[in-house]
């Protein structure tokens, strides 16, 4: 069921990016984050089998790459397993690493600045930082999902204040994964063992939970990643079922996206340099929905080439528009509103 | 119980999973040997595998890209799962019918695989053959893809025959060929693309996309077909049909399976002509084959609880694959419960030792015995046990033997140390040589002394670690 809202519908637009171990494309991305001159950062996280794709890749609306920074290791400025990324008002860069335990910054010019985070679970202690992101007052929300609450820092580490803890009532987490700060200043956290949002307010006080364990319209399973719009409503990465969803303010299912990918610009580019697998390709059926012997979401995501394959983050840009990034499927579709 | 009842139910968890503690083993000594193969057997239990949380934190093990990561995977299976049997059983399969990353260029369509020799691999060989010949990746491996009507490509025909059910000797050429055409039009959905990027390496632009089977009915030889003495207008699930009812069918599966969880065979390509260790233990297994009406798991069911499994004659008589051993090791030490990057080192540590996993190095699959260890694996072998019984003595074995000198004073003589170690790492039983030998080098320095300084502790790695390098251990 498509519903027309205020907010209006979602229709799909273009596909941006490509697979690359490296340079320009993405490899196992797993986060976006938009710059205010509305440049797109990606971070790529790759895989502990190779290496190579972790980085972040800067682009734009308009397919323009404008080159990568960080890369795989232990060492400043480079990445383990990180898991989100975020910008504050003057374009610093801050990204979370979950195996490192840290929260790598980077200056506007994308240069390594420092390094913070010390692994346990005492207040100011971070296990397993995953969502990250930066509020109106530019200080630092981030998802500790291993201790199950959610901390703020300033942009230089030193901790401000904490909410939740490990369970399933109100206010509550089960290796919570993304989180969003709404136009208004409350906080959106992806919940995503307990399979739901949660709500709070600014300072951390419940203020509702949507979604319940499920694949139906409304249900969620594993949530990643949301996105709010300025009149509350709520897009969600349901990971686990290979889809996006949209609530309205009060929890209630307004649209479905599942995904409807068509052939990138970069993609584009790659298929024009390899004819034989551009012409095989254009005479092959790649939503071939009738050979499937599967009505598993991951099984069917992996053989069904345009739907999405691991959502794993959504983000508005300053048009409007939500970029849906797709880990499995390195590339990012995007949809525009319309009324 | 006995100390016999102990070192047997060590062997069967050896065989049935990847070893056990002392704890473990001592557990299912006291619910009974036939207790403990029923709940092995069991496959309707949770493996407690979270997959959830694996694709969470490996993209890897849930894009499948490569083979690295589906490596990596596995071996969180096979030290987590709360059904090693399943785990053991999918590899056996897997050495059956050994398919390969080199022609696929992806990991998911061979995770796929693998996953399907755990959903049927205890059941009907009728279904287990059929999905074989309808799986994606055993079609590009074998080139089913391009056998076609009047043009036959006999490839997957022939293997299927000779390496997956039948063996040489038991069918002819023209055989092959009528098989061959049964299967004709049994391929992949868009096998050119599919197969071009496969031959690519291709990973543009969106990654890989996996494979399904195809019906091509216009592709499919509808003629009559003689095959093995039946004839009629065949498709591949009549092949099967009539291969399930075979003798020589039942006896090629139980040798394979004999030599899997009994003791080593020579390799496939000389059971023609060299008779097996146990003819007998292959008839009871064949029994049971045709008992359960052609069916994997009575035969299991039969092999674990007869005398020929249980003798102590073939205990320490296979050599564990890398596979088996890698897993063993971390199994003891208790690493890799949750999740981190450290397991792709380990994984490839398998690799090193000879066996990487969906990587075979022909459709023949692996030599499995002596041949794990030749001079460079062996070196690989033991070192990869001491490495990791020396790594973190927080943990896991080298943790339990602690506490039981703890418990008895803190002090031990030699012999103690040694059999307190053999007993922690799965109730191991070594020639008298052996242990005499150990004990020696122990004494002397003395007694052994947890008395809150490095060096007891130090003994106790020390030990574990020359343990990992016995024949004793290294076998199973």
């Amino acid at each position: 069921m498509t519903t027309v809202t205020k907010s209006g519908i979602l229709t799909y637009d273009r596909t941006l990016g490509v697979a690359a171990m490296d340079a320009r494309g993405f490899y196992y991305a797993v986060a976006l984050a938009f710059r205010s001159d509305g440049r797109l950062f990606v971070q790529g996280r790759s895989h502990d089998g190779d290496t190579r794709g972790a980085r972040i890749t800067v682009m734009d609306y308009d397919s323009g790459y404008y080159g990568d920074f960080g890369s795989y290791g232990s060492g400043d400025g480079q990445f383990t397993w990180p898991t989100d990324i975020a910008l504050d008002s003057e374009g610093n860069v801050y990204v979370t690493d979950e195996y490192l335990q840290r929260v790598s910054v980077f200056d506007s010019d994308v240069n390594f600045v420092k390094k913070w985070g010390t692994q346990g679970s005492e207040e100011g202690m971070i296990n397993g930082p995953s969502g990250i992101e930066c509020d109106a007052d530019d200080n630092l929300l981030i998802v500790d999902h291993n201790n199950n609450r959610i901390q703020k820092f300033t942009r230089d580490g030193i901790f401000l204040k904490s909410f939740g803890s490990e369970g399933t009532a109100e206010g509550q987490f089960n290796l919570p994964w993304g989180l969003r700060v709404a136009p208004d200043g409350q906080i959106y956290v992806a919940d995503w063992r307990n399979d739901r949002i949660q709500r709070f307010t600014s300072d951390g006080e419940f203020v509702a939970a949507y979604g319940e364990s499920g694949d139906g319209e409304g249900q969620l399973y594993r949530p990643a990643s949301v996105e709010i719009d300025d009149a509350g409503y709520m897009y969600i990465a349901d990971w686990g079922n290979e889809r996006v969803q949209v609530f309205d303010p009060d929890g209630g299912f307004v649209q479905l996206l599942k995904g409807q990918a068509t052939t990138s610009q970069w993609a584009q580019e790659f298929l024009d340099a390899n004819l034989d697998e551009n012409r095989a390709r254009s005479e092959s059926d790649l939503e071939q929905y009738h050979l499937l012997t599967t009505d598993d979401p991951h099984e069917v995501a992996s053989q069904i080439e345009t739907i999405f394959w691991s959502p794993i983050s959504v983000r508005f840009d300053s048009e409007g528009r939500l970029f849906v990034l797709e880990r499995n499927r390195h590339r990012i579709q995007v949809y525009a509103k319309s009324m | 119980m006995t100390n016999h009842d102990i070192e047997l139910m060590a062997h069967l968890m050896r065989r049935a999973g990847f070893g056990a503690t002392r704890d473990e083993i001592e557990r299912y000594a006291a619910q009974g040997y036939d207790a403990t193969v029923d709940m092995l057997m069991d496959t309707s239990q949770s493996d407690g595998i979270q997959i959830d949380l694996i694709r969470r934190y490996h993209p890897d093990h849930s894009g499948g890209l490569g083979m690295a990561g589906f490596g990596a995977f596995w071996l969180h299976r096979m030290i987590n799962s709360q059904t090693p049997l399943v785990e053991k059983v999918a590899l056996f399969w897997h050495g059956v019918f050994a398919t390969g990353y080199a022609k696929l260029a992806q990991g998911k369509v061979l995770m796929d695989q693998i996953q399907m020799f755990r959903d049927h691999g205890f059941g009907d060989l009728r279904t287990l053959l059929v999905e074989l010949s309808r799986d994606p990746s055993m079609i590009i491996w074998l080139d089913n893809n391009d056998n076609h009507n009047g043009a036959i490509n006999e490839n997957y025909g022939r293997e299927l025959l000779e390496l997956f059910s039948m063996g040489v000797g038991n069918y002819t050429e023209d055989d092959v060929k009528e098989a061959s055409r049964a299967f004709t039009g049994w391929t992949v959905g868009n096998t050119e693309y599919m197969k071009l990027k496969a031959d690519n390496d291709s990973l543009w632009p969106y990654g890989r996309l996996n494979l399904h089977f195809e019906f091509r009915d216009y592709d499919h030889d509808q003629g009559e077909i003689t095959f093995l003495g039946h004839t009629g207008t065949f498709n591949g699930e009549d092949i099967v049909d009539i291969i399930c009812d075979q003798q020589a069918t039942a006896r090629f599966i139980a040798r394979h399976m004999y030599s899997f969880f009994v003791a080593d065979e020579p390799p496939v390509p000389s059971w023609p002509y060299t008779p097996p260790r146990d003819a007998e233990a292959l008839d009871i297994m064949s029994e049971a084959y045709f008992n359960g009406g052609c069916t994997i798991k009575p035969m299991l069911d039969t092999m674990f609880r007869s005398d020929f499994f249980k003798s102590e004659s073939v205990w320490y008589e296979k050599v564990k694959s890398p596979a088996e051993l890698v897993a063993g090791v971390l199994r003891l030490t208790g690493e890799h419960r949750s999740y981190s990057p450290a397991i792709q080192e380990d994984a490839n540590a398998m690799g090193l030792m000879g066996q990487t996993l969906v990587n075979p190095p022909s459709v023949e699959g692996w030599h499995w015995g002596d041949e794990w260890i030749d001079t460079g694996n062996l070196v690989e072998r033991i070192n990869f046990a001491s490495e990791h019984f020396s790594k973190d003595f927080t943990a896991g074995i080298a943790d339990t033997v602690d506490a039981d000198i703890t418990a008895r004073g803190g002090s031990v003589q030699p012999h103690e140390l040694v059999d307190t170690c053999l007993d922690h790492m799965g109730a191991i039983r070594i020639t008298e040589t052996s242990r005499k030998s150990l004990i020696e080098h122990v004494a002397r320095d003395g007694d052994v002394k947890l008395n809150g300084g490095g060096s007891g502790r130090s003994r106790i790695a020390e030990m574990v670690q020359l343990i990992g390098a016995t024949p004793e251990f290294q076998k199973g």
